[in-house]
């Protein structure tokens, strides 16, 4: 056992690193949806068959929302550095790390956001209509819950990925599991303490996927009788190419 | 009343322009189930859609109880639609909420307070007979109950129309005898305007007042369904009614007399008259009589030979029944 890890086994090290991570996930998970969510309402209504199309608006959007997850985290994170400074006063740190988690997120979330809400029967839409719902009351009442389920599916994959991200921070000097395992274990070669950490990360994810399919399945009021669509429904939104 | 006046739809298409309807003349008197049969692709559901401006047309006038619908500002026309429900061939609930919850949706969008909406809810489930069922969610139950569900959702804020877009097309034979005795139902008991879009006969005449067929974008009939049905005019409206009757017309030696049931007739039996009585030697090439609302109708093809068409005739008009010499 290496020296650092009775050190940080001792000094509570690790549930830091825990904590630390649990807390920039759902932080930048949350704020992400905050930004993503609207985002991802947005490019489905403005769409060229949707509520309210806006051409122009869902084309801008969607370049954006494109530029933004085809940049690679690592350089987006330098590229943020003057965004943080000027923004939160600082480009190191947990709080850093969340900004720059939530602007590399957000896109990833509407994308996901908007995939769901168009798995929405477009003949609901149609009755909600016909029933003299404006787009507000669509989006609201119609949109969201029909999507609930996958809506949930998707900020499980999402959270998981924010998580994975979240592994960077030591670059920042920030904290959590990745941190340790990256600025910590690895100059003094501490292999012990970097499976812990991958240990960790593994369960954690497992953790948010089992729970988020739990309430996933719990939302939907499709299956309640019907089985063998909930095993479908697992297989299906459990893609791990998704990430 | 509804009124279709001129009415135009056509779609941008990459080969220029799609024309869904073209020039449809069309008026829905109130009371009336009016049925809109064709083939599929006619244009029957974007006429439909006309109507509640779902669909804008390209051209020409939609006027609802004398009212301009194609001008009325967007808060109109949301207002508009509370007064006109619609019934689909899917259903179209809202898959995450109870039954009751589904009904109660136009009721919210309505802003009807909790308690009044409480109330119409269960009036209307028992209406359409799934008092049991409030609780439930769509995907427990039959497509029956569905659209039963669908019906007293569009029902929910007391329209004064309600538009049926092959509301059976989904539905096995028996459930949908009882859907379309459900509509039947709602149009005598409730006072309701029924405009029924649909691509099967039987729809049309198990419980329409009027039908106008349409064919390729244009209206190619329409009338009361007994005058329709017992003279179509168009080759559409043939073919939908009476199908095997063209087929029975090619060839064949003698004169060939359509005779029509409308209802009117004594239940004397008129080919055994022809043949005993007259000693016509009649050919039967096509025979189909239905009972409609209590009265039979039908067609019936007869040949008789050259030289007795006349006698024929003249024995037919005696005995009132309506026949035309078909070429």
């Amino acid at each position: 056992m290496s020296t650092l890890f009775t050190q940080l086994w001792s000094s509570g090290g690790f549930w830091l690193g825990i904590a630390e991570t649990l807390y920039m996930t759902a932080a930048s998970a949350v704020l992400a949806y905050v930004i993503g969510l609207p985002l991802g309402v947005v490019l489905v209504v403005t769409d060229r068959d949707g509520l309210a199309p806006v051409t122009w608006l869902n084309k801008t959007l969607g370049i954006l929302v494109n530029i933004f997850r085809s940049i690679p985290f690592i350089i987006l994170m330098v590229a943020l550095i003057p965004v943080s400074r000027a923004l939160i006063g600082t480009s190191i740190g947990n709080g850093a790390m969340i900004l720059m988690l939530v602007v590399a997120s957000a896109p990833y979330v509407a994308r996901m956001v908007e995939s769901s809400l168009k798995e929405v029967d477009k003949g609901v839409i149609e009755a909600a209509r016909s029933m003299g719902a404006n787009t507000f009351e669509i989006i609201w009442k119609v949109y969201l819950p029909e999507a609930r389920p996958s809506l949930v599916v998707g900020a499980v994959i999402s959270t998981v990925t924010i998580l994975g991200y979240s592994a960077m921070s030591g670059t920042i000097a920030g904290g959590g599991l990745g941190a340790i395992a990256v600025t910590k274990a690895r100059p003094s070669n501490a292999q012990d303490v970097i499976w812990l950490c991958v240990a960790l990360m593994v369960v954690i994810v497992q953790v948010i996927q089992e729970l988020g399919m739990f309430v996933a399945r719990k939302v939907d009021k499709r299956l309640r009788l019907n089985k063998k669509s909930k095993r479908l429904h697992e297989n299906s939104d459990t893609d791990p190419t998704a990430v | 009343m509804i009124e279709l006046l001129d009415l135009s739809k056509s779609y941008p298409s990459p080969d220029g322009e799609t024309v869904a309807l073209e020039h449809i003349d069309l008026t829905v008197p109130d009371g009336a189930i009016f049925g809109v049969i064709g083939l599929s692709g006619a244009g029957k559901s974007t006429l439909v859609r006309c109507i509640n401006m779902l669909e804008r047309p390209t051209g020409g006038k939609v006027v609802i109880d004398g009212e301009d619908v194609t001008a009325l500002s967007k808060k109109q026309l949301l207002k508009l639609r509370r007064n006109i429900g619609m019934v689909f061939q899917n259903f179209n609930l809202l898959e995450q909420r109870t039954v009751e919850a589904n009904v109660r949706f136009p009721l919210e969008l309505d802003k009807t307070p909790k308690e009044q909406a409480e109330a119409r809810v269960t009036e209307l489930l028992d209406l359409v007979g799934l008092s049991d069922k409030a609780k439930a969610y769509p995907s427990q139950l039959s497509g029956g109950q569905k659209q039963r569900v669908a019906i007293a959702r569009a029902l929910a804020t007391r329209p004064k129309y309600v538009l049926c877009d092959e509301a059976t097309s989904a539905l096995d034979p028996t459930t949908t005898d009882a859907i379309l005795q459900l509509i039947k139902d709602i149009n005598r008991r409730l006072g309701v305007t029924v405009v029924v879009i649909t691509h099967e006969m039987r729809v049309v005449e198990s419980i329409c007042t009027h039908v106008a067929v349409i064919d390729n974008s244009r209206i190619a009939e329409v009338g009361l369904v007994s005058e329709v049905f017992s003279f179509p005019q168009s080759d559409i409206a043939k073919q939908l009614i009476i199908p095997n009757l063209i087929r029975s017309l090619d060839g064949g030696e003698g004169v060939k007399l359509r005779l029509v049931f409308n209802g009117e007739q004594s239940d004397e039996p008129i080919i055994s008259a022809l043949a005993m009585e007259c000693r016509i030697p009649v050919n039967i090439l096509y025979a189909d009589t239905k009972n409609i609302d209590g009265r039979a109708f039908g067609h019936m093809v007869l040949t008789v030979p050259d030289d007795k068409a006349a006698q024929a005739k003249q024995f037919l008009d005696k005995k009132h029944v309506s026949y035309r010499e078909e070429v």
